[in-house]
């Protein structure tokens, strides 16, 4: 249960509310790199924490993202010309640069200065791995580029996807704090899926479906650890890092690519979810991508041309009655991401926390909505620069193992929990 | 095929549906809080005098047996509460007899996590949900998420 109040602050991320301020301390995800493929290629409708943007690549690679509507008359850019260093707007032909600065005004005389007085609100916008990352914080607190470790592989060894999901951002992200939740909903993807099957692991999980958990902090936010039994005097544990303020990974399978999410606020009402899956040691095989561009894994399978998946509110995310007696799917949706996204979106676009009922293995979930209250307030109150914010913070892993049932998976798992170059992830 | 109203599909996943919800009284958890040593139960005994529902606070040390068997009767959960100290033995007579009549455990641990890993270590087998934090707000956080 969380007071409205609560609710209202955590789940709010426009500018100027609490929430919204704490976002923009971080580098975000904003775009696939995929979206802006090359230099004068079309522009691309932003909207992230609920301010409207446009992005483009100019003539000589920069990338800009300013505010959608040109200065003049209003008019979205989208219908602008990419051309020559800058976004030139279809109506009238003002032109702009990466940095929202205005450089052209066809209407006034050729120099004249008026021009230099306008001027677009403009965010940086750097690519880092697949990701085009966006800061929309102040200027002078602007933090060192992500390390987060999917980010830094190279290119071969990592891929990256995205959907948009239909509700807020936060009972997004508290689906990935939850591996509760695992052994129930995602129970047929465990023996199927094949970013997922064969592991030793999914044993454990499928043997033993009421884990115990345990929730540890972390510097940039927590650690999460569910444990099974495994073999005599022994604990299988999954453990699950959450890195403020939207950052999760699954633990490991196997030898397959391990994978994560990051929820990023569109507006209070839906969030993009961007996926990722890479492997610390090897290029991912051909037929691995193409299982997770066809939507396995923690991928979705979208309608051609959108970020929107195919299995989406309107209609009834392909409910699948059939499978889901055959015990193929255990809701009936196909796909681990919209599984959870359909159940999320069912919660209606912003959860009222007043009415749920939590029990302790939701100790996760509970810990992490303070941690984010107290960093919002700290924030919003002292200045104080929240968890997460320091790239060293994003130096992390998910991790998967079984320990001998005296050990703590905190103690035993310190560096199978710190990202390592060249170091295979830990992994059963 | 369109569907014929809009609460017959998930579409009805809307803000302006949500008012169509059943809103009706919660209940809270019957819990049992119970500190494991002298340091957890200064923080019971404070975070006890807050206004709660049905939770009840106790230093497990105090509680003889039939008495922990009484208060066990009617609750539903039972969250331990320890610092470094942790007194193993105490939990492990706690999860007993919540084990035997059915009752969720859980163990908060106070302090910085390398000052405290006896105590996880003593309370992981009996809390199935455990955690370690160093913020004694957490009892109250948790306590007031579950609607204690």
């Amino acid at each position: 249960m969380l007071k409205a109040e609560v609710n209202e602050l955590l789940t709010q991320t426009g500018a100027g509310t609490p929430t919204g301020e704490l976002f923009r301390q971080y580098w975000l995800p904003t775009l696939l790199a995929e979206e802006l493929p090359e230099n004068d290629c079309p522009p691309v409708r932003v909207k992230i924490l609920s301010e409207r943007l446009i992005a483009f690549r100019d003539s000589e690679g920069r990338y800009g993202l300013i505010d959608e509507f040109c200065a003049h008359r209003g008019v979205s850019l989208w219908f602008g010309r990419v051309e020559e260093c800058g976004l030139r707007c279809a109506y009238h032909g003002w032109k702009y640069d990466v940095t929202g600065q205005c450089v052209e005004v066809p209407s006034e005389p050729e120099n004249s200065n008026f021009r230099r007085t306008v001027k677009l609100t403009a965010y940086p916008l750097v690519r880092v791995g697949d990701i085009l990352w966006s800061y929309m914080g102040a200027p002078e607190s602007q933090p060192e580029l992500p390390e987060f470790e999917f980010a830094r592989v190279p290119s071969e060894q990592t891929y990256a996807s995205k959907r948009w999901q239909e509700s807020n951002w936060l009972q997004a992200l508290e689906g990935g704090i939850d591996s509760s939740h695992v052994s129930w909903l995602h129970s047929g993807g465990l023996k199927s899926d094949p970013l997922f099957k064969g592991a030793r692991g999914n044993e454990y999980n499928l043997n033993d479906l009421r884990p115990f958990f345990e929730v540890a902090e972390s510097d940039g936010g927590l650690f999460v650890g569910a444990r099974r039994n495994a073999e005599a005097g022994k604990y299988y544990w999954r453990i699950t890092p959450w890195v403020m303020p939207s950052f999760t990974m699954v633990p490991p399978r196997g030898d397959h690519p391990v994978h994560g999410h990051f929820w990023v606020p569109i507006d209070d009402h839906n969030c993009w979810v961007y996926t990722f899956d890479y492997h610390p040691t090897r290029a991912l095989a051909p037929e691995e991508v193409r299982a997770m561009r066809e939507g396995h894994g923690v991928h979705s399978r979208n309608i051609p041309g959108t970020y929107r998946p195919m299995e989406n509110k309107d209609v009834d995310y392909l409910m699948d009655r059939e499978a889901q007696k055959r015990g193929e799917t255990f809701s009936g949706v196909r796909g681990i991401a919209q599984q959870d996204a359909s159940l999320q979106e069912s919660m209606g676009p912003i959860v009222d926390r007043e009415k749920e009922r939590l029990v302790s293995s939701d100790t996760g979930i509970i810990k992490a909505r303070q941690k984010l209250r107290k960093a919002v307030e700290a924030l919003r109150d002292e200045g104080v620069t929240p968890p997460g914010v320091d790239p060293t913070h994003h130096r992390i892993r998910s991790a998967a193992i079984v320990l001998p049932q005296e050990e703590s998976f905190i103690e035993s798992c310190r560096d199978a929990l710190t990202a390592q170059p060249g170091v295979a992830h830990t992994s059963v | 095929m369109r569907p014929i109203l809009a609460s017959s599909c998930a579409r009805a996943a809307t803000a302006e549906e949500a008012r169509f919800r059943i809103d009706r009284p919660i209940a809270g958890r019957k819990a049992l809080i119970l500190a494991l040593d002298a340091d957890a139960a200064l923080v019971v005994d404070r975070v006890a005098e807050r206004p709660w529902g049905a939770a009840r606070f106790f230093h497990a040390d105090a509680l003889s047996e039939s008495r922990l068997a009484g208060e066990l009767a009617d609750a539903d959960v039972a969250i331990m509460i320890a610092t470094a100290d942790a007194n193993g033995e105490l939990a492990a007579a706690i999860a007993r007899a919540c084990v035997e009549r059915g009752i969720m455990t859980a163990g908060l641990i106070l302090g910085e996590q390398l000052e405290v890993a006896g105590a996880v270590s003593a309370l992981r087998p009996y809390a199935r949900n455990l955690m370690v934090t160093d913020d004694e707000e957490d009892v109250a956080e948790v306590l007031r998420a579950l609607r204690a």
